[in-house]
C-alpha cells in the first residue's frame, strides 16, 4: 500500500513516541521512601474486606509519617486494584515493583500468595504478608519471605477447639465448610486435634461454594446432633440459613465460626440468627475499651465510624511491616527479604497498642493468638467470651 | 492505492500475503516482537507473555466457534486440564517442556474429543450448555484426583528448562511462549486453506447441505473439537509454566466466558480476530488503570476501581454496537481506506 512519505513519516515518529512513552514509563520514584506495594481486591467479591484493608494500611502509613517516618524515611503505600483474580493481583506485583523500589508487600489471597512465592524467594527483597490465613503458607521453609497476620486456619480451629474442650469435655462437633481450598484447608488436620481433645467429631457436611439452598444439608446437620458447630471458608451465606432452619428442626448446637465469618457487620447482618453466635478473632474489635487500648483509642480518633476487621488486619500488617523495617535498620543492615524476616521473627513480647490482647512473638509465619467473642443481639456487639488463647505456649 | 493483485496460479491465489507491502509489514512486525523483550520493564513482558497465551487460545476457540460454529463454554477445562498434565509431569517426571506441552495438548485434545460428542445431536445454546458441563466434571476431577492433582492445593510447577536454563522471568519464558503462540496461529491460518478448513466453514453454514456434499459431521465436529482443545491444551500448559502454580480454581466457567467473549469482541471466524480479541481482553482493564492513575483526583484508584469494571463492559458493548463483526472488521474498515485512498470505500 502507498502512503505518500510525509504521511509516513509522521506515523513512524507517532510509534516510536508510543513505544519509548511505553517502554519508559516509571514513575518517579524517591529513593529514601519506604514502599509498600499492595495487590488489594478494591472491587469484586472481596471488594469488602479490600477496601477495609486499604484504609487500615493509609492509616497506619499516615502515623508512621506523622511521627517522622522510620529513621527519617517516609513509608509510601502504592495500592492496585485487582478484583481478587490472580492474574490481575500478579500484574500489579510486576507493574508496582517495576515502577517502585519495593520493599514490603501485602498480597490479597492465597492463590497469589502462592504463585507470587518462586518470584520473591527470586528476588529476595521484599517482605510479604496478606489476608491469606491458609496454613500451607505457615511454612517458614517453603515460604520463607511471607507471614500471616494472626492465626492459621488450622491454628483458629485448634483455638475454637481447645474452648470446646474447657466449656464442655466430649462435646460433639461437627464441622460445616465449603468445597475449597478455603473450605477444606484446616478440616484433616482439625479432625485429628479434635479426637486428640476429647471431642467427637459427629458431621462433617461439605457444601459447594455459593450454594443458597441448604436444606438437605442441614437435615444431615441434625442428624449428627452436635453441641457445637463450626462454619469454615464462608463470608456470609449460606450460614444464616443454616442456623434459623437448624434452630427450626429443634437443633441445639453452639454455632461458631472463623475470621472472615466475624466481622461485626457481617454477623449482624444474619438478623436474629446472629444470636449467641461465637467465633474466634485474633484481634479486638474497634469499639472495645476495657484493657489497655491506645492504638484503639487512635484509631476511633481517626475514623469515627466503625470500622472492619479487615481494617484491623491491615492496620496490624503495617505496624508489623514498620517494627521489622525498625529492626533491621537499627541493626545497620540492608531491607531485604531475609533480613526483614529474621527481623520480623526477632520479635517477641511485642505490644500491639491494644490490638491483641497479649503481647505477641512471631516465631514462624503466624501469630498463633486469638479469644472467643460472642454475638450480643441487643448491644448489636462481638463480646468477649473468653480469655486470650495463645497456641505456642 | 493498491491496484492490480491479479494471481496466476492457485497457489498465488490462496496466498495468505500476497503482496511486498504486506511481507514488508509482517517482518517489521517480527523484529518488533524479537526486540521487544530487550525495550520494556517487567511488568510489559508479563503482559506480553499473558496476551500470547491468550492469543493462542483464543485462536482454538476460534477454530471451534468461529470458523465451525459449535458454542462452546468448555474452553477454560480444555486449558485446565492441559496445565494439569504439564504441571503432573514437570513436577513428578521433569520430562523436556516442548514434550510435556504436546502431552498436555493430546491430553486436552482427548477431552475435548469426549466433550464434543454431543455436538452431533445438540447444537447451538444446548451445546454450550453441555459443554459447560466439561467446566464443572474437569473442575470436580482436578479437587477430588488428589493423586495425581494435588486435591484443592493444586500443584506447584517447577521452571521448564532449556539446554539447562530455567525459564524462571518473564523475559525467558517469553521466549517459550510467543514462538509457540506464532506458530499455532499460522497454523490456524494455513488450516483455513486447507479442504479440512473448508469443512469446517461449510458445517458452520449449514450443517444439513455439508453433510449432503459428503462432509462426514461425526468425524469433522470431533476434529474441530479435538483441534480446538489442543490449542487451549498447549495454552493452558504454558499458563502453568508462566503461573507456577496450578489450582482447580484457575479455570473457573469466568474463564472460558472471557474467551468467548474475546472471539466475539474480535470477530469469530477471522484470525486476526482472535488475536486483537485476546489483546482487548487482556490488556483493556490494565490500560483503564493506567488512565485512573493519571487522573489528578486524590485517591483515584479507589474510588474509581468499580467504575473501571464497568467502562471495560460499556467498551465492549460499544464495540459490539459500532461493529458487531468486531474489531477485525474494524482494522479491515481502516485497511480498505488507506488501500483505497484516495477514493471512498
Amino acid at each position: 500500500m502507498i502512503i505518500s512519505k510525509s504521511r509516513r513519516a509522521t506515523l513512524g515518529a507517532l510509534m516510536a513516541t508510543a513505544c519509548l512513552a511505553l517502554a519508559g514509563g516509571a514513575a518517579q520514584a524517591q529513593d529514601k521512601d519506604i514502599v509498600i506495594g499492595g495487590s488489594i481486591p478494591m472491587s469484586g467479591v472481596f471488594a469488602f474486606a479490600g477496601l477495609g484493608i486499604h484504609d487500615g494500611i493509609q492509616d497506619y502509613v499516615k502515623i508512621v509519617n506523622d511521627a517522622g517516618g522510620i529513621d527519617g524515611r517516609k513509608l509510601r503505600y502504592v495500592p492496585e486494584d485487582t478484583g481478587y483474580k490472580v492474574d490481575a493481583s500478579v500484574a500489579a506485583f510486576k507493574k508496582i515493583t517495576s515502577q517502585n523500589e519495593v520493599n514490603l508487600y501485602y498480597g490479597d489471597s492465597t492463590g497469589f500468595a502462592k504463585t507470587i512465592n518462586s518470584e520473591l524467594d527470586r528476588m529476595g527483597t521484599i517482605l510479604m504478608a496478606g489476608a491469606s490465613f491458609a496454613s500451607e503458607i505457615n511454612d517458614p521453609e517453603k515460604f520463607p519471605h511471607q507471614f500471616l497476620v494472626g492465626p492459621d486456619y488450622t491454628e483458629m480451629f485448634g483455638i475454637l477447639l481447645r474452648y470446646i474442650a474447657d466449656e464442655k469435655p466430649g462435646a460433639k462437633v461437627a464441622f460445616v465448610y465449603s468445597d475449597t481450598e478455603f473450605g477444606r484447608d484446616p478440616i484433616e488436620s482439625s479432625r485429628e486435634l479434635a479426637k486428640s481433645l476429647g471431642l467427637s467429631v459427629s458431621g462433617e457436611i461439605m457444601t459447594p461454594p455459593g450454594s443458597v439452598d441448604v436444606s438437605t444439608e442441614v437435615i444431615k446437620l441434625r442428624r449428627a446432633a452436635p453441641d457445637y458447630t463450626i462454619f469454615h471458608g464462608y463470608v456470609l451465606a449460606p450460614i444464616p440459613e443454616f442456623i434459623i432452619q437448624g434452630r427450626k428442626m429443634g437443633m441445639k448446637s453452639h454455632w461458631m465460626g472463623t475470621f472472615w465469618t466475624m466481622d461485626n457487620s457481617m454477623v449482624m447482618k444474619m438478623g436474629e440468627a446472629a444470636e449467641g453466635f461465637m467465633g474466634v478473632m485474633p484481634f479486638r474489635y474497634y469499639y472495645e475499651t476495657e484493657g489497655d487500648v491506645p492504638m484503639l483509642e487512635k484509631i476511633r480518633e481517626m475514623r469515627p465510624e466503625y470500622q472492619s476487621t479487615a481494617y484491623t488486619q491491615g492496620f496490624l500488617t503495617t505496624m508489623l511491616f514498620t517494627e521489622a523495617v525498625k529492626r533491621t535498620l537499627a541493626a545497620g543492615k540492608e531491607l531485604n527479604g531475609d533480613n526483614l524476616k529474621a527481623a520480623l521473627n526477632s520479635i517477641e513480647n511485642f505490644d500491639t497498642g491494644g490490638i491483641i490482647g497479649v503481647p505477641i512473638s512471631i516465631k514462624g509465619n503466624s501469630i498463633p493468638v486469638g479469644r472467643i467473642y460472642r454475638a450480643d443481639l441487643e448491644q448489636q456487639k462481638m463480646l468477649p467470651a473468653s480469655d486470650w488463647i495463645s497456641l505456642d505456649q | 492505492m493498491r491496484i492490480g493483485t491479479a494471481p496466476q496460479t492457485y497457489a498465488a491465489d490462496q496466498a495468505l500475503f500476497d503482496t511486498r507491502t504486506q511481507w514488508t509489514w509482517l517482518a517489521l512486525l517480527g523484529l518488533l516482537l524479537v526486540a521487544f523483550p530487550f525495550l520494556v520493564n517487567e511488568y510489559w513482558l508479563y503482559m506480553a507473555c499473558l496476551v500470547a497465551i491468550n492469543v493462542a487460545s483464543a485462536t482454538g476457540l476460534n477454530i471451534l466457534t468461529g470458523y465451525t460454529g459449535l458454542v462452546s463454554l468448555g474452553q477454560a477445562a480444555f486449558m485446565g486440564m492441559g496445565a494439569y498434565t504439564v504441571a503432573a509431569l514437570e513436577a513428578r517426571f521433569g520430562t523436556p517442556a516442548l514434550l510435556n506441552l504436546v502431552a498436555a495438548g493430546v491430553v486436552a485434545m482427548a477431552g475435548g474429543a469426549i466433550v464434543g460428542i454431543p455436538s452431533l445431536r445438540v447444537k447451538g445454546l444446548y451445546l454450550a450448555i453441555a459443554t459447560i458441563a466439561a467446566s464443572f466434571i474437569a473442575h470436580f476431577v482436578f479437587a477430588n484426583w488428589t493423586a495425581v492433582t494435588g486435591g484443592t492445593a493444586g500443584l506447584s510447577v517447577p521452571p521448564a528448562r532449556f539446554f539447562g536454563v530455567a525459564l524462571d522471568t518473564s523475559f525467558r519464558i517469553y521466549w517459550l511462549i510467543l514462538p509457540l503462540t506464532v506458530l499455532m496461529v499460522a497454523g490456524a491460518a494455513n488450516l483455513f486453506r486447507t479442504r479440512i478448513g473448508r469443512a469446517f466453514i461449510a458445517i458452520r453454514d449449514r450443517d444439513i447441505s455439508a453433510d449432503v456434499l459428503g462432509i462426514p459431521l461425526l468425524r469433522y465436529k470431533l476434529l474441530s473439537f479435538g483441534l480446538s482443545s489442543f490449542y487451549a491444551g498447549v495454552a493452558g500448559g504454558l499458563w502453568a509454566y508462566f503461573f507456577r502454580v496450578v489450582t482447580p480454581e484457575s479455570f473457573p466457567l469466568l474463564m472460558s466466558i472471557f474467551f468467548l467473549a474475546a472471539i466475539i469482541v474480535g470477530g469469530m471466524g477471522t484470525i486476526l480476530g482472535s488475536i486483537l480479541g485476546a489483546i482487548f481482553m487482556t490488556l483493556v482493564p490494565e490500560l483503564l488503570k493506567f488512565v485512573v492513575d493519571w487522573l489528578p483526583f486524590e485517591n483515584a484508584t479507589v474510588a474509581l476501581s468499580p467504575v473501571r469494571t464497568m467502562v471495560f463492559g460499556a467498551l465492549i458493548v460499544g464495540f459490539l454496537i459500532f461493529e458487531p463483526h468486531g474489531l477485525a472488521e474494524i482494522w479491515r474498515r481502516i485497511r480498505r481506506f488507506f488501500h483505497l485512498y484516495p477514493f471512498r470505500t
